[in-house]
């Protein structure tokens, strides 16, 4: 399986990088690890693929302002996961492990993860649920979008072909967060067929003030609801169930397929949703996190 | 795109430089690419489409690294890049410039193996041998780079790469032995000597003709597959317009055509069959089917209508389908529309699948009743209506002829986008 001819160049800033855009033939390359499938199945013939690794500031990571962890187009997943400072986001180590293979981390990207939208990936459904910032500039100027606004189907942003995602800023934890994520697929490092992302928060006293759960693999997004309704039915994972069968008839909408029906998915969702929920409360009690 | 002045944000700390720009280099022509491999620096000449596998095996003549499905997924072309795993078939030459390559013939030599290759001899860690390269090098970085992930999952930090001979046991065993002889990290590669690497010709070694079947065959007749289909659609969407208007439009190809994201009415051939084109774009997909749609039923009584449609893209995707669609009329004098479809998918659209066949098709239809809603109400579908509805880029006009149209809908479709973003 080979590409069919594309143009390649590896332009050094990103005002390069859009004027090689314009016109919309090109496609952006960071890491290539969900682009080139495609184009070996020919799925896709862009005119051009624009390398963006030799733009600087887009190689740039780690902490910016009070509570954010900032990572940028070209930095690849296995840096991220081994950045001490990413530890700040919980879900990024939690997350990151499901994210391909060791293989594919070495040289997939944080960011193109987000812009190749597929509805069953890990890192779309992180950004949503933490409502990441994501920072997109085009033939328009630069501009920062929620993640959660950002996806619009699967594997459609509101990127458009001549824009490219240069960065995007997830919020670090603080007292009284509590995470869970979830993930059942076929073999390790394939695509899930259900998962769960879910960020609780606890005041003072113990009373639950917001949560949120996003679901991946469950419909042609990821798609993102305000749990803190449902959490005051329970604390128990067995208790939060009903809850969370209710939630998987409305939220899990995906027609299916030969790995795994609607049905069996809803009731993965089900099950994953409490299970993660019960875990990120106890833990946004405890002050522990993840663990 | 700088992060915030208070907090400096540091580069990547990976072991990789920058890497330096590249102008451009046409599809057709070659780029002067060097790097160095297990210890000696060449350059290459090579098109922008050549991967590295290829380049290793046909121009360095390096053929330990063995080539399987080439889009990713088995792992036979693990080499390390900059001391780390990845896929050879996932990166184009042009892309390693100033790269640190290592491949199965750089881990060691036979008078001299490498711990992991006296290993997977001890327990018997291969059988075929053809996944051996990749297991190998992807075992290399999993103990030099990752030695907490094999302690604390082996089989799943082994996942990466497939054995179909199932010589797992093996492989484990093999791997896990290393792990526990060096547990302060495996010994570096010691085959990696300044070496001639054998030059050889570039002519088309390893590739692909440039077009395959460019030219889709022209289908006269509709056939659908046997068997049970990719996915199944049933979506029902409720219209505004009147029973007989809705009916009207459904029995007009041309605008009903129109009314598809993506789809354009080509030549009627007669008053059941009908040649279209449709285009269906999904981030870096990009699809351009051309087809024959035949109507098989047509109910004015019931505003029942069954057709069949068989579509063929250029890069050998197929995909066929039989859609009943029924208007009824509501009593507020609208229609509920119920469109059924049995959707078949062959060919790379097909492995590519997953549940995103039936999730795709279900929005497209769902797009469609609203078309068919503006069309009944006002005899036609804006481009501008369309786009702004589309979450799939409406790429209609791939030809030429409507190339214009399609710029401006773009146009018109970004400022729709940003004015959104605000």
């Amino acid at each position: 399986m080979k590409a069919a001819p594309f143009a390649y160049v590896r332009p050094p800033t990103l005002d390069d990088v859009l004027a090689e855009l314009a016109g919309g033939d090109g496609k952006v390359l960071a890491g290539g690890q969900s682009l080139v499938p495609v184009l070996a199945m020919r799925l896709g013939r862009p005119a051009t693929l624009i390398d963006v690794t030799a733009v600087p500031e887009l190689t740039e990571h780690g902490p910016t302002g009070r509570s954010g962890y900032r990572v940028a187009a070209a930095v690849r997943q296995r840096v991220v996961e081994r950045d001490p400072a990413a530890q700040d986001v919980p879900l990024i180590p939690m997350a990151m492990p499901f994210v391909g293979h060791r293989e594919l981390r070495s040289r997939g990207t944080v960011c193109g993860s987000l812009a190749h939208a597929d509805p069953a990936a890990e890192l779309p459904a992180v950004a949503c649920c933490l409502d990441a910032q994501v920072e997109v500039s085009g033939p328009g100027g630069a501009r920062t979008v929620s993640a959660q606004e950002f996806v619009t189907g699967a594997m459609t942003t509101t990127a458009g072909p001549e824009d490219v995602l240069t960065a995007v800023t997830f919020p670090t934890a603080g007292p009284g967060d509590g995470f869970g994520f979830a993930e059942i697929a076929r073999r390790h490092g394939d695509f899930a067929l259900a998962g769960v992302v879910c960020r609780v928060h606890v005041t003072g006293s113990g009373a639950v003030d917001s949560a949120v759960l996003t679901g991946f693999g469950i419909s042609d997004r990821a798609v993102t609801r305000d749990v803190a309704a449902l959490l005051a039915t329970g604390e128990r994972e067995e208790d939060l169930r009903p809850a969370t069968i209710e939630l998987a008839a409305e939220m899990v909408d995906t027609g299916g397929d030969t790995h795994g029906s609607t049905g069996y998915r809803r009731r993965l969702f089900a099950v994953l949703a409490a299970r993660e929920l019960a875990r990120a409360l106890r833990r946004a009690r405890e002050g522990r996190t993840t663990t | 795109m700088t992060a915030a002045p208070d907090t400096p944000a540091r580069p990547d700390t990976g072991a990789r430089r920058l890497p330096a720009p590249v102008a451009r280099v046409a599809a057709h022509e070659t780029a002067a690419v060097t790097f160095t491999v297990n210890g000696t620096e060449t350059t290459v000449e090579v098109p922008p489409r050549a991967h590295l596998g290829d380049v290793l095996r046909e121009r360095l003549g390096l053929t330990g690294t063995h080539l399987g499905c080439e889009h990713g997924v088995c792992g036979m072309c693990t080499v390390l890049l900059d001391g780390e795993a990845a896929r050879a078939c996932l990166l184009f030459a042009v892309q390693c410039e100033g790269a640190e390559i290592v491949t199965v013939e750089g881990l060691g030599s036979p008078d001299d193996q490498h711990p992991l290759q006296q290993a997977f001899s001890a327990h018997h860690a291969l059988q075929c041998g053809f996944c051996t390269p990749g297991m190998l090098m992807s075992s290399y970085d999993l103990l030099a780079n990752a030695p907490e992930e094999a302690a604390e999952n082996l089989p799943e930090a082994m996942s990466g790469v497939l054995c179909r001979c199932t010589g797992y046991r093996g492989i484990l065993a093999a791997v896990s032995d290393v792990a526990g002889t060096y547990p302060d990290g495996v010994p570096e590669p010691r085959g990696c000597a300044p070496r001639m690497l054998v030059g050889r010709t570039s002519s088309g070694a390893g590739q692909a003709p440039e077009d395959a079947g460019t030219a889709a065959p022209q289908l006269t007749e509709v056939r659908l597959p046997s068997g049970p289909p990719s996915a199944v659609v049933d979506v029902t969407s409720p219209l505004t317009s009147p029973v007989d208007r809705v009916w009207g439009v459904l029995t007009d190809f041309d605008l009903l055509a129109r009314c598809l994201p993506g789809a354009r009415l080509v030549e009627s051939l007669d008053e059941d069959r009908h040649r279209g084109r449709a285009t269906v774009a999904l981030g870096p997909v990009k699809l351009s089917f051309e087809g024959l749609a035949q109507v098989v039923e047509r109910d004015p009584d019931a505003h029942r209508l069954r057709f069949h449609g068989q579509g063929k893209d250029t890069g050998g995707s197929a995909t066929s389908a039989d859609v009943v669609l029924v208007a009824s009329p509501t009593p507020d004098g609208g229609t509920e529309l119920t469109a059924h479809a049995d959707v078949h998918l062959s060919g790379r659209v097909a492995q590519f699948g997953r549940a995103l066949a039936g999730d795709v098709s279900r929005r497209l239809f769902e797009q469609f009743a609203a078309g068919v809603d503006e069309a009944a109400e006002t005899g036609s579908v804006s481009e501008v209506t369309l786009g702004r509805r589309l979450g799939l880029a409406a790429g209609a006009a791939r030809d030429a002829a409507v190339g214009a149209v399609r710029r401006t809908a773009q146009r018109l479709r970004a400022r729709v986008r940003r004015r959104g973003d605000r």
